[in-house]
């Protein structure tokens, strides 16, 4: 299996889809399907393309940290598809372009290509924003995007003057083998600032209040939980691979990511709409991940991606759902859960999976990555993660006990809503219990990743 | 406040630029880059893949790359992953904005009355500009242009239409067929590429002498579909943005 077929597929049939209406929404399933059927025949390596072998050519790669990533990223996208595609299906060509972008981020090994796909599935992020109503708010989403990645091409720029090579495992030997790293540095933190724009880190982070507290059934959990997955998997495998932590830039660095855990997390307790308060508890776990990333606990950090990614598309679905009327203030929102047990119950799971409590996944990774961090002697990064979960307990069970208050209000909820979401609400559960498969993916994902040498602690 | 912060904001990184980039040892001055370190020189010498005996316009046969054109060479033969990607942000681009713009049956009227003379006048420019862009994109292996460039004046031979006829709308259903059809036509080069050579996007025709007109493999079929494709996503921008909303 030729996985660039993953990028040629849905784009063709995208090509396609403009002719007819009607026949869009069909093969943006068959493309979701055909992509994640076509995931369990792919092999570990590079795949060429053109014919021109890397550095010359473009290649993407294939590994198990991207076939985890691929597998979080399709399956979630599918289920946001699935819910949605009868209400959104004008969307249908938008949706199987940022398919295209996503799956092409992820698996490409060249940095301007990424740059392109960077932009394909960025202006497909504005347009499925534009379903939220709300047009300055996709507007300087767009401007706030447009900005990060020119940074980010800033930067790739540098990079290319000084060694001559846009191919990621050519740059990243070449920049390993430098003995004072310091001229590679302003590179570095542009195109850090520029893909912290994607990933939502404070204070590159403006346009997600404006996305996100507007949010429908498709663009909420398509932003916070699909494009935040790949989004923080590029960003990470990018730390990994290619960045030097040194000197200045490990200040610059530390502080955004401890500004954004804390005060994400202080805006989440502090705030009285539900969609802030889930949007500003990603904004928090976003500086969790990449603080992993550049920890050196990668497959950890790919963990509580998915984790995270699970639940948020829990939580977004449903807040967005139950507010479609009345909007979302946390009075309004009070007992929607008396008449939906179900509903509640994966809310639930969801949120107590975010806090870390034992039995879900979240416990699970927190409680790994903090022992690895106590091994480090990273006590600076314990306490900001220590403090983010006290933070957030106190704010997720104070918004349970309000939307599990018997009230009056009836909302109700679509029953294939109700059956994904329990699916995958099993699913944190399931990893909760049983650590083995997790345990052996970790093994896998770790011979494939060059950890060691980049990690630095704070 | 905010203005002067953003000020004092961007001073400083140009500072911090300026500073970090002078005396950079990595980063070489105009001219002193060690160009045989770097993979632009292999594409200049065709020598990526293969040996060869020097390029020589109008002589080399069959190159691994058999643009003329160098600049060609790279955007439409070595990294034409990249430029697929490029043709997608235009497509969607355009896509969005008849998304957002939606379905408008009526045009912005002009402030001016156009007069016969300047109805007929445009038609004659426009056939010209039209057939510019055309050359443009079906030379884009041999000298500076391509597909890109050609089709933006494939689409501004539309736009002159527009602006000297307050009547004029092209049948926008059309430009749609051929965007997808066009678009279609790019994935299967690409997937026979895959089928015949095993690398997805690879030329799989010969490549010819260097510098004639039938040379070059699959770019000038490539560097068509591109301008036809940019050409009609452009004019129905244009044709987006000059009627009005609503309706």
């Amino acid at each position: 299996m030729n996985i660039a077929l993953f990028v040629a597929i849905p784009l063709g049939f995208a090509f396609i889809s403009i002719l007819h209406k009607k026949l869009a929404p069909i093969l943006l399933i068959a493309a979701s399907l055909f992509i994640i059927v076509g995931l369990s025949f792919v092999q570990n390596g590079e795949t060429v393309i053109g014919g021109f072998e890397a550095p010359y050519g473009i290649h993407l790669l294939m590994d198990s940290y991207r076939l985890t990533a691929l597998y979080i990223v399709n399956i979630l996208f599918l289920s946001v598809v699935l819910l949605n595609i009868r209400k959104y299906h004008q969307m249908s060509t938008v949706l199987l372009i940022s398919l295209t972008g996503l799956n092409g981020l992820i698996m490409t090994g060249d940095l301007f290509n990424l740059f392109v796909f960077l932009e394909i599935s960025g202006i497909s992020a504005y347009l499925i924003t534009s379903t939220n109503k709300n047009p300055l708010a996709s507007f300087q989403y767009l401007v706030a995007g447009t900005v990060g990645s020119s940074l980010y091409l800033f930067g790739l720029i540098l990079l290319y003057a000084m060694f001559g090579s846009l191919n990621l495992a050519d740059l990243s030997m070449q920049v390993s083998q430098l003995t004072d790293k310091t001229p590679v540095l302003l590179p570095f933190l542009l195109m850090f600032l520029g893909l912290g724009v994607e990933v939502k880190l404070l204070p590159l982070n403006s346009w997600v209040k404006g996305i996100l507290k507007d949010a429908n059934t498709l663009s909420g959990p398509m932003i916070a939980s699909v494009y935040a997955a790949a989004m923080s998997l590029v960003f990470g495998r990018i730390l990994i691979d290619l960045f030097v932590f040194e000197g200045r830039f490990i200040v610059i660095v530390s502080t955004i990511l401890l500004v954004s855990i804390l005060a994400g997390e202080a805006m989440a307790y502090q705030s009285k709409n539900v969609k802030e308060i889930l949007l500003y508890s990603s904004v928090a776990q976003a500086g969790l991940v990449v603080l992993l990333f550049v920890s050196g606990l990668a497959s950890w950090a790919l963990f509580m991606v998915m984790a995270n990614a699970i639940s948020k598309m829990i939580l977004f679905t449903i807040i967005a759902s139950a507010s479609e009327e009345n909007g979302d203030d946390i009075t309004v929102l009070q007992g929607i859960f008396t008449n939906n047990k179900l509903i509640g119950f994966s809310f639930t799971i969801a949120s107590l999976s975010v806090i870390g409590l034992p039995l879900f996944m979240g416990f699970v990774v927190k409680m790994n990555a903090l022992n690895h961090l106590f091994g480090e002697q990273m006590f600076l990064a314990i306490i900001a993660i220590l403090l983010a979960s006290v933070v957030e307990g106190i704010y997720f069970v104070r918004l349970l006990l309000h939307l599990w208050t018997p009230s009056e209000t009836t909302v109700t909820f679509d029953i294939r809503m109700k059956a994904v979401l329990f699916a995958l609400a099993v699913m944190l559960i399931v990893f909760g219990i049983t650590v083995e498969p997790i345990e052996s993916l970790k093994d896998t994902i770790e011979i494939g990743l060059n950890v060691g040498g980049t990690s630095w602690r704070i | 406040m905010k203005k002067v912060l953003a000020l004092v904001f961007v001073l400083v990184l140009g500072a911090l630029i300026m500073n970090h980039l002078n005396d950079n040892n990595l980063f070489a001055g105009f001219g002193d880059a060690m160009l045989e370190n770097r993979v632009s020189q292999s594409y200049i010498d065709r020598d990526a893949t293969e040996n060869n005996d020097g390029v020589v316009f109008d002589e080399s046969l069959d190159l691994e790359s058999g643009a003329a054109n160098t600049v060609t060479a790279i955007v439409a033969d070595y990294r034409s992953f990249d430029t697929l990607g490029e043709v997608t942000v235009l497509f969607i681009s355009s896509f969005g904005v008849a998304l957002l713009l939606g379905q408008s049956k009526k045009r912005i009227a002009l402030e001016f009355k156009p007069n016969f003379m300047l109805k007929i006048g445009s038609r004659a420019l426009f056939a010209v500009i039209l057939m510019t862009g055309v050359f443009v994109s079906i030379h884009g292996h041999l000298t500076p242009g391509g597909g890109f460039p050609g089709g933006a004046m494939i689409a501004s031979s539309m736009l002159l239409l527009y602006l000297a006829d307050d009547e004029f709308r092209a049948k926008m259903r059309g430009f749609k067929i051929l965007e997808s059809v066009m678009g279609v036509f790019y994935i299967i080069l690409g997937l026979a590429g895959l089928m015949i050579t095993g690398f997805f996007l690879e030329n799989f025709l010969d490549n010819g002498a260097l510098g004639t007109l039938f040379s070059a493999g699959m770019i000038p079929i490539v560097y068509i579909i591109i301008g036809l494709k940019v050409g009609s996503e452009i004019s129905s921008v244009i044709d987006h943005f000059l009627s009005e909303e609503g309706a």
